[in-house]
This record gives structure tokens, C-alpha cells and sequence, in this order.
């Protein structure tokens, strides 16, 4: 293992923009991709990663001395810019365990599906970068590879667990029959929203509350579109940092055109894993999925268009921004991530049976707490971001994003690890008890299935 | 040319996969050149569908959607790919 991961650290040296690029180019081989298509493949990928780099450059380069001036003018301590979730992403996939998660991801699932601990085949290779994502950061708080890919591979054993218990949820209010979603961000909330939703069950009165959020997307439609948020958040920035009028609007124009091309750039880098993603996908669909009631496991954007998390989402964007500045503690200014709230409720809503009122409370105390976990993680990410030779704007500010960088898992995982490695072990123990628990409930539907049969 | 708009939670994953695959079924079918594609996230389709001949989604319609909707979740699954290519050539003859 230590040979492997020094093989895997001299590339790494090479910087991220030509590490990539090689580490796709072999994978595509070792899958049987097309050696023109692998290379194209891992170029484009190259090229997403530059790109990002350019437009994070722009973000941090305009709004960063904003900021600076913001805080000098009003003492606002929103010092931590946030990235979004598509830098996150790189960053995890250029960290040492991103470049072996998707041969680790893959060997967990299929141990997982063959000792009968999970019944989904997740073929969806591209959210790995969640658990690689977690292994960074704890990989640089305990100083160990080997501690971030045990974190990694324990936080997609928790994640698949959920994945399958929520299933039938999914299929109930999601309809979305056959369809798991283990995933790294969306996964975590469900727990959470499983005990919100059982208080507010307690509380006579509230529990019969719910709002129709059949106007709402309507009305607060405008607070879906990257370009008018990016350009308003930039102008009201530029107002608060006491700029002149040109000054003022070249931050909106500006900060409209970063929201705008992120997920551009983004999309350059899935569009390069995409070959290695399929391959890896029907490798493992062809192998695995004919044992009982399977479920395929999707990215939860496939879920994002139910009404209730969409206008849930919508209405959280401005009060996200509101709780930023009102929270004590709290240093992070959220910017990129606004796009990504839905991706919180995909598990949530079914939870709440689809009751718009609880999907706000939840969404509210998630977000409350997860602009403090953003701050809190902050300096981890930063770090991580630095590794994957992203280029920080200067002073002191730092970098966070509020999808992974606010998920209450993540730093779980990370923050437990401060205990050295009795909070890995308490870790461990969880999550296999959980695959243990999950494999009873497998094989007694299994059985029951049969004798129906 | 057909003016397709392709949607998912973000605009970035799911909406880029399904976007590989519908080229390459429009490439095959000897529409190479006749189209064009944009990827958004779901929240803007209601606000971007009028300019576009139809949008294919990998995730659920939302109210106001003002041209023809095709659910691309099979480009995901692998499952019912022949039904929504049908489909989607179906739109291409309009």
C-alpha cells in the first residue's frame, strides 16, 4: 500500500492540471476504453480543471478585496468566501485518496453487494468525490493517506446503508421506482431529518401545519436563475464595501458571470470522466445486479425537480444569506452553494411525507448549523484547496463551500479523528454495525420474498 | 434546427451524461448538425423552455414548463432507452 500511494504522490507533484489528465488517460486504458477517446478523456478533464481554476481566480480576485472592505467598513466577519460545491469536487478528485476512490469506491460496493450489506449498485462513479472529499480532509488533519481512505471508504458504507433504507421513500414520493440515492451530500440529511420530523410529531399543534408550496415557485423563481442571483449578491456587495457606481457594477456583472460559469467548467470535467464512469458503470451493473430486489444508485439531482425541495430551496436562498450575517460565529459568505440547496432536501422531503412546513424548519436548522460547520472546515479546505494547486486570493481569507463543506457527516468523520484514532475506531464500529443491521433487514425481505414465491 | 434543452438539478452531472448519449443517438440517426443543445439546471427551465423546441430532463417537470417534456432518467438507468429515443426522434420529425 505505502509503495502505491508514494507512486500516487510523485504525480501528484506534478499539479493537479497534469495529474488528472494521466490518471483518466490510464484508467480509461486499464477499463478498455479507446486509447484516442481515454486520451481526449483525460485532456478535457485537464481542461476543466483549468478552467475552474481561471473562474475561482475571477471569484476570489474581485470579490475577496470586497470583502476585505466589507469587514474593514461594517466589521461583517464573513471572511470565508464559498467555492461551491464544482471546486470542491476538483479538489477532492486531485487529493491523493480522489485519485484511487473509484477503484476503492467500486471494490466497496461489490464486497457490500456480494456480503448482502447493501442492495444497491451505485453507478453513479462521479459522486465518489463526496467520500474522497472526506478523506482529504482527514488525510491532512491526521497527516495519514491510510486514515483518509479508511474515512472514505466508511463514510460510503454509512451513505449506501442510508441509500437503501430510504429507498422506498424515494419510490413512494419521489416516484422513482428501482432507484437508490447514496449520496455523500444528500445522504447525511436524512438521518437528521428522521429526528426533526419525529419531535415535530411530538409537538400538538405544529404537527398539523403545512404550507402549499404551489405558488412559491413562481414567485421566488427569480432566486433559481445563477445569473440575476450572482449579479444582485455582486451589487449589493459592492454597495456594503462602499464602492463607486462603475466599481458596483463590474462586481455584478462580474459575479454573475462566475455563477454562470462554474457549472460550465464543471460539466468539462464530468464530460471527461464520463468514459470512465460508463465503463466503470456496466462493469459493475453487468456483474451484480441480478440478485433479488436490486436498486440502481443515482446522483440525487434526478430527484431535485419535486415542487416541495425545489420551492423549499428557493425560499432558503435569500434567508441563507440573512442567516449568514445574523449567526454569531459564523464566517462564511454564502455565494456558489446557493445552487445546490435543493440537493439537501432530495431525502428530506420524503421523509416529511412531501409537508412543506417541516421541510423548511429542517432546512433552516441544517443550514444554520451548516454555515457553522462551513466556517469550521474551513481552514481544513483551504489547505486542500492549496494541495490541488488552486491559487488563494490574498490576505487572509479562506475558502468553504456549503455542500460538502457544511455536511454534517463530513465532519463527523473529520472532526471525531481529533481523538486520534479511537474516534476512527468509534467510526468504524458504526458503520458496520449499520451494514450488519441492513444486511438482517436484506435477507429477511429476501426470505419473505421467497416464500411468497 | 432543433433547439433542445437539457436539464438536472445542476446543469452540470446527470444533464451532461444524458447529453452525451441523446448526441450520439441524434449523430446516428443522421441528424448531426441539426441540432443544437444547452444544459441549465431545473429551476431555470420554466423561464428558458419558451426558446427551445423541447427539453429533455433526468429529473421531474416543474409547473410552467412551455414546450414539449421528455424524462431522460432511462440515459441514467439504462432502463427504456428504446421508448424515449422513439421519442425524442418523434420531436426531431416535428
Amino acid at each position: 500500500m505505502s509503495y502505491i500511494l508514494g507512486f500516487f504522490n510523485f504525480i501528484q507533484g506534478l499539479g493537479a492540471n497534469v495529474m488528472m489528465p494521466i490518471i483518466i488517460f490510464i484508467f480509461g486504458i486499464i477499463l478498455g476504453t479507446e486509447k484516442g477517446k481515454a486520451l481526449r478523456a483525460g485532456l478535457t478533464v485537464g481542461v476543466g480543471f483549468i478552467g475552474l481554476n481561471l473562474v475561482i481566480n475571477a471569484l476570489g480576485a474581485n470579490l475577496g478585496p470586497a470583502v476585505e472592505q466589507m469587514i474593514k467598513r461594517f466589521g461583517l466577519s464573513l471572511s470565508v468566501i464559498d467555492v461551491g460545491w464544482p471546486a470542491a469536487a476538483a479538489i477532492a478528485f486531485a487529493s491523493t485518496v480522489g485519485m484511487i476512490i473509484i477503484p476503492v469506491g467500486l471494490i466497496v460496493n461489490i464486497v457490500m453487494i456480494l456480503t448482502n450489506t447493501t442492495q444497491t449498485v451505485d453507478v453513479d462513479i462521479w459522486d465518489y468525490w463526496h467520500f474522497a472529499f472526506t478523506g482529504a480532509l482527514v488525510a491532512i488533519s491526521t497527516g495519514s493517506q491510510m486514515m483518509g481512505v479508511i474515512a472514505a471508504v466508511l463514510n460510503m458504507i454509512i451513505i449506501m446503508v442510508i441509500g437503501d433504507y430510504t429507498a422506498p421513500g424515494v419510490e413512494k414520493t419521489l416516484g422513482l421506482p428501482g432507484v437508490s440515492l447514496p449520496h455523500g451530500f444528500t445522504g447525511a440529511y436524512a438521518p437528521i431529518a428522521i429526528v426533526i420530523n419525529k419531535i415535530i410529531d411530538l409537538i400538538p399543534g405544529v404537527r398539523d401545519i403545512d404550507i402549499s408550496m404551489e405558488k412559491v415557485q413562481k414567485r421566488f423563481g427569480v432566486f433559481g436563475e445563477p445569473i440575476l442571483i450572482g449579479t444582485s449578491l455582486g451589487i449589493i456587495i459592492g454597495i456594503i464595501a462602499g464602492y463607486g457606481i462603475k466599481d458596483v457594477l463590474t462586481l455584478g456583472i462580474t459575479m454573475g458571470a462566475v455563477l454562470v460559469l462554474i457549472p460550465k467548467m464543471a460539466s468539462l470535467l464530468m464530460e471527461g470522466l464520463l468514459p470512465i464512469s460508463d465503463a466503470a458503470s456496466e462493469f459493475i451493473n453487468k456483474r451484480f445486479s441480478k440478485k433479488g430486489k436490486m436498486y440502481i444508485g443515482l446522483d440525487s439531482a434526478v430527484g431535485v425537480g419535486h415542487p416541495v425541495t425545489l420551492s423549499v430551496s428557493l425560499i432558503l436562498v435569500p434567508l441563507t444569506v440573512f442567516m449568514a450575517v445574523l449567526i454569531p460565529g459564523n464566517k462564511v459568505l454564502p455565494f456558489a452553494d446557493l445552487a445546490v440547496i435543493p440537493w439537501m432536501f432530495v431525502l428530506i422531503t420524503p421523509v416529511v411525507n412531501g409537508n412543506g412546513f417541516r421541510a423548511l424548519i429542517n432546512g433552516i436548522i441544517v443550514l444554520a448549523v451548516g454555515l457553522l460547520i462551513s466556517t469550521n472546515l474551513a481552514p481544513l479546505i483551504t489547505i486542500a484547496a492549496q494541495n490541488a494547486n488552486y491559487t488563494m486570493p490574498s490576505g487572509a481569507t479562506q475558502i468553504s463551500s456549503i455542500c460538502d463543506g457544511a455536511n454534517p457527516l463530513t465532519w463527523l468523520i473529520v472532526r471525531i479523528n481529533d481523538f486520534g484514532w479511537i474516534g476512527m475506531a468509534v467510526i468504524a464500529v458504526v458503520a458496520i454495525s449499520l451494514a450488519i443491521i441492513n444486511r438482517k433487514r436484506i435477507l429477511k425481505e429476501a426470505h419473505e420474498m421467497e416464500q411468497k414465491a | 434546427m432543433k433547439r433542445i434543452l437539457l436539464a438536472c438539478g445542476s446543469g452540470v452531472c446527470t444533464s451532461t451524461a444524458a447529453r452525451v448519449k441523446v448526441e450520439k443517438i441524434l449523430d446516428a440517426n443522421g441528424y448531426k448538425g441539426q441540432y443544437k443543445m444547452e444544459q441549465c439546471k431545473i429551476a431555470e427551465v420554466p423561464a428558458k423552455s419558451t426558446n427551445f423546441d423541447f427539453v429533455i430532463s433526468t429529473t421531474m417537470q416543474p409547473d410552467g414548463v412551455k414546450c414539449p417534456f421528455v424524462s431522460g432518467l432511462c440515459f441514467l438507468t439504462g432502463v427504456g432507452i428504446e421508448k424515449t429515443t422513439k421519442e425524442i426522434l418523434d420531436l426531431m420529425k416535428k
